[in-house]
């Protein structure tokens, strides 16, 4: 049904949200036929130009175990000044505010266009972002000199009313005091040592200050202790000072002997970092910033040791149980990560190395926060510099895009529960009657922290349907949920964004056609994605591929049209015929082969995947392939060795990679310069428009993509010819008489021996 | 950025750093990049639908796919491209490459852009501590010194000229951004002193509007150039 697509778009749009079913199974029993869970990809912030917030608080649910927020869904009785919850049925009086309301002068949350809104609130006196560098100093002196520019550069991007602190380690670890006055002075501590929270700042000199209260009276502003400590210092009053500091900062002064690494004390760093904060900002907006070049060789925390003859960590190591530090260094970054999210801050993680630095390690730091992960090859490319000037980058409004300190509730009318979230979060441990005991993801209860998210953050809700079977649907029956996210917009506001939704339950039994008709391949396709790679960070490799097959042919079981025992007879209706093809390419894709990456981009790959939304999500699952030619404007191509032709230039998105390749004949038109002939100038401007359509996503997307530019036969061009569907091989090459297209050199399944095999087994009345 | 600003502003694209990075992306100067405005739904986000069945067939399946090509072109010596007319790109209106990386001339002269600096800085010493004043006139020496041992480039010692001239005409955000600007586009160069002028923007700005004189009523009051050094 083409109008359900309309439908999954517009909703999409105005309330970012995506389900995988947006007409609901009316039973737990058939839900779990579905094979695929009913669930949603949620983008809390996402960025919408018409939506102006409103400047009032929203009208709460009176049941102290519901709270719900006056929407569009609630019946109104305008006459008697009266809302019911539709999730708890309750009826509430309107605040006195409301007095004028009625049919024809709705408040704007009563309005369906309205099911996505935003209020300003207040919430105590605003407090100021915080962001504070952490920088690796056991740097090559080309690549220091590149960071300390972009550092210093940064300065001019920060928010002036932001508070800005340096810590710099190597072997030992300094804190920056930043004073105007001429003397800079810092805190030297030993990288080998851990401390506690407390021990850093007795030794720091940080004492809560303690301010007697009048009781029953709030702070007046003037009472308030001055927000900024010697450590952390407004931009505007400390930039000049700060920008002499960090060009005046030193390589790590410790020698590197031959064959050896440097000692470099990440662990007591971030630790430092952590504890910093912790004692003098805690729940207020906040970003460590840790900028590394190699991997952790001292002190807790450390990823491998300085002898360069003992290699990093591979896969290989790993799975014969032999990386000697992985264990502990794991478990230190994640007790850090998890008091930062406490604390309501986040950590970003800049790695830039052509070795592996411990991200693997490390990725809790930026998953359970919020943080960013960039991995690049040195601080002196285009990749790190404008990725990290993308992170100061501004909406329309000229605001910064990045918010802080997020909490996500979800409410859900009483058919269905939550079994949990999978994202950039971390669990408040918040029971409900909505918490199903079912985990998937981050379970066991209703609400997550988010502590640093922008407007592509995007989060998987998984629900479960707890209605019996042979339960009668409720008359007219609507489910519902609730998303309400309150967080601190980089203007330092407090804001609330809710977006309701609601959908029609169906019949399995006797509806099947509409719950079909309703599925989004594509959302099911990423939710489905996001669990596997979730299950793959805490199982065995073989064990989700098995599981996602199994999935995958249950779901063909289901809803295929097919006589049995016949696969010729198989077919999918139009809301299924992309989903197998999805999970062929998530297959073979890096969240779930680890094959030919280290451990480091594994997780760096995977933790983008976790957080983009669904448009990004699915890039990555399987790349967008363009093709241009003389025969034709520009246009999307399977992504399949079929569309490598010699006279077709091809420009592939990965999200990660940027790749434009030349089919062998223009390559060759190309290497006798045929574009800087005049009367070929049709040929110059075909060469450049895969550029110019590369430029719009190379000038926007965080993080920067690598830009691949290739051609026939050139050693880049792996990039394409590992991506596309091998439909022809050295194997096959021949059995259909077909010389256009290029072969594959691999024995991977093709996608459609993938096919043969799934109807197969979908079919056979053996399975 | 402000309308106007973005015919001044640099536009240009830059390859990425191919010796420190395999595949570095393209280097896009500040004025491109605030072009944009943020992610769009990209125009490259369509996908063809694969063989429903994804039966073995020719690879042009019903529903889809490029025309197929005769064999013929695909190898062997290769004759010259067609003359078809090309198609424009998805994005016709493909950001400006200006690519003006060639030197350009610059006439301006460095006192030029110094004396409204000083000026505004004197300005401001009645209300600002005397230790950010001194510092700021400390880093105005430094531009000063490399200006004349000619290590600023050309867009650099343009751009600093617009600069101070929207600062004569309190255009504060307006010379802000264009600060902002030459720290990323050219950081290398400016670093040691454009924060700096950041500062003096930034104090200016806030200055009670008896102290900002306007500039014809700068007569024998103006501080001379010289004082700086």
């Amino acid at each position: 049904m083409a109008t359900y697509l309309e439908f999954i778009q517009q909703n999409e749009e105005r309330d970012g949200v995506r389900f995988s079913w947006n007409v609901w199974p009316s039973s737990r029993l058939e839900a779990t036929r579905m094979v695929v869970p009913l669930a949603c990809l949620l983008t809390p912030l996402k960025e919408r130009l018409d939506l102006p917030p409103v400047q009032y608080e929203p009208v709460l649910c009176s049941r102290q175990t519901c709270k719900a927020v006056l929407n569009p869904l609630c019946q109104v009785d305008y006459r008697a000044k009266l809302w019911a919850c539709n999730f708890c049925f309750q009826r509430n009086q309107f605040p006195p505010a409301y007095a004028g309301i009625s049919e024809v002068n709705q408040p704007a949350e009563l309005m369906p266009q309205f099911s996505t809104i935003e209020y300003i609130v207040q919430r105590g006196s605003p407090t100021p972002l915080i962001f504070l560098y952490v920088v690796d100093t056991c740097l090559e002196e080309e690549d220091l000199q590149a960071l300390k520019e972009s550092l210093q550069m940064s300065l001019s991007l920060l928010p002036p009313e932001a508070l800005v602190g340096l810590i710099t380690f190597g072997r030992m670890v300094q804190v920056h005091e930043l004073s105007c006055e001429g003397i800079s002075k810092s805190y030297v501590f030993r990288g080998t040592k851990d401390l506690t929270a407390k021990q850093i700042q007795d030794m720091l000199g940080l004492t809560r200050p303690v301010v007697p209260v009048q009781q029953g009276r709030p702070l007046q502003p003037q009472e308030q202790p001055p927000i900024s400590s010697r450590f952390l210092q407004p931009v505007h009053k400390i930039d000049m000072n700060l920008t002499d500091l960090l060009g005046e900062l030193q390589r790590d002064p410790w020698p590197v002997t031959q064959g050896k690494r440097p000692l470099r004390s990440t662990g007591v760093a971030l630790s430092i970092a952590v504890g910093l904060l912790e004692g003098t900002f805690p729940n207020t907006g906040a970003r460590i910033m840790l900028f590394t070049g190699g991997p952790p060789t001292q002190g807790p925390g450390m990823v491998v040791g300085d002898e360069l003859k003992t290699p990093i960590r591979s896969w290989h190591d790993i799975e014969k149980d032999n990386a000697r530090f992985m264990k502990k260094a794991t478990k230190h970054y994640e007790i850090l990560a998890n008091r930062t999210a406490a604390n309501g801050h986040c950590i970003d993680i800049y790695a830039c190395a052509l070795d592996q630095t411990g991200l693997l390690e490390m990725k809790c730091c930026a998953n359970l926060t919020g943080g960013h992960m960039v991995m690049g090859d040195s601080f002196n490319t285009s990749l790190f510099k404008q990725t990290f000037q993308r992170v100061f980058s501004k909406d329309f409004n000229g605001e910064f895009r990045m918010a802080f300190g997020a909490t996500l509730e979800v409410k859900t009318s009483r058919e269905l529960k939550i079994s949990g979230a999978i994202g950039p979060c971390v669990s408040l441990n918040a029971k409900g009657p909505c918490v199903s005991e079912n985990e998937l993801g981050i379970g066991g209860t209703c609400q997550w922290k988010i502590c640093s998210l922008d407007p592509s953050s995007t989060l998987a809700i998984y629900f479960e349907v707890v209605n019996q079977h042979n339960a009668p649907i409720p008359q007219g029956g609507r489910g519902a949920a609730q998303f309400v996210t309150q967080y601190q917009h980089s203007s330092t506001q407090r804001r609330i964004r809710v977006t309701t939704i609601a959908r029609n339950w169906a019949d399995a039994q006797s509806q099947l056609q509409h719950i079909e008709a309703a599925f989004d391949q594509e959302a099911a396709a990423v939710l489905m994605a996001r669990l596997g790679v979730y299950r793959a960070e805490s199982e065995e490799g073989p064990d989700v591929l098995r599981w996602l097959d199994r999935q995958l042919i249950r779901l063909c079981q289901k809803f295929g049209q097919y006589n049995k025992d016949d696969p010729n007879s198989f077919r999918l209706s139009d809301s299924f015929s992309l989903y197998p093809q999805f999970m062929f390419h998530l297959r073979r894709s890096p969240f779930l082969q680890v094959f030919n990456n280290s451990p480091d981009e594994s997780s760096y790959y995977r933790h983008h995947f976790a957080r983009q939304d669904l448009t990004q999500s699915l890039i990555m699952i399987q790349p967008i392939l363009y093709s241009y030619s003389f025969s034709g404007p520009p246009e999307p191509v399977l992504l399949d060795s079929s569309s490598i032709l010699a006279d077709r230039i091809l420009l592939m998105d990965t999200f990660f990679q940027i790749v434009i390749y030349l089919g062998e004949t223009i390559a060759q038109w190309q290497k006798a310069g045929y574009q800087d002939m005049p009367e070929y100038e049709n040929f110059k401007h075909l060469l450049q428009a895969p550029l110019d359509d590369a430029q719009e996503i190379l000038q926007t997307r965080f993080p920067m993509p690598r830009y691949i530019n290739t051609e026939h036969g050139g050693s880049q061009a792996r990039f394409l010819l590992s991506k596309v569907n091998p439909s022809q091989t050295h194997n096959n090459l021949y059995a259909w008489g077909q010389e256009s297209g290029s072969p594959i050199l691999t024995d991977d399944v093709s996608l459609q021996v993938f096919m043969d095999h799934l109807k197969k087994l979908a079919v056979s009345s053996a399975s | 950025m402000l309308g106007r600003d973005v015919a001044m502003a640099e536009l240009y694209v830059k390859p990425g750093n191919k010796e420190r990075g395999w595949n570095d992306p393209p280097q896009f100067s500040y004025g491109l990049q605030i072009q944009c405005g943020g992610p769009k739904r990209s125009p490259l986000a369509r996908r063809v639908p694969g063989p429903a069945d994804g039966a073995p067939q020719a690879p042009t399946p019903a529903n889809s796919a490029p025309p197929a090509v005769p064999a013929a072109l695909a190898s062997k010596p290769v004759g010259p491209p067609p003359l078809a007319v090309v198609s424009p790109a998805l994005r016709p209106d493909a950001a400006k490459q200006v690519a003006s990386l060639a030197e350009e001339e610059c006439e301006v002269k460095v006192d030029d852009v110094l004396a409204p600096l000083n000026e505004t800085l004197s300005m401001c010493r009645n209300i600002v501590q005397k230790q950010v004043c001194d510092d700021i006139s400390r880093r105005l020496a430094v531009f000063r010194e490399l200006w004349l041992q000619g290590k600023l480039s050309a867009p650099v010692r343009k751009r600093m000229n617009i600069l101070v001239q929207e600062l004569q005409r309190w255009h504060w955000d307006v010379a802000d951004e264009i600060h902002r600007s030459l720290m990323v586009d050219h950081v290398n160069e400016v670093s040691q002193w454009m924060v700096g002028i950041k500062r003096l923007i930034a104090e200016a700005r806030n200055l009670p509007p008896g102290d900002l004189v306007a500039n014809d009523d700068q007569g024998a009051g103006a501080q001379p150039a010289e004082e700086t050094l």
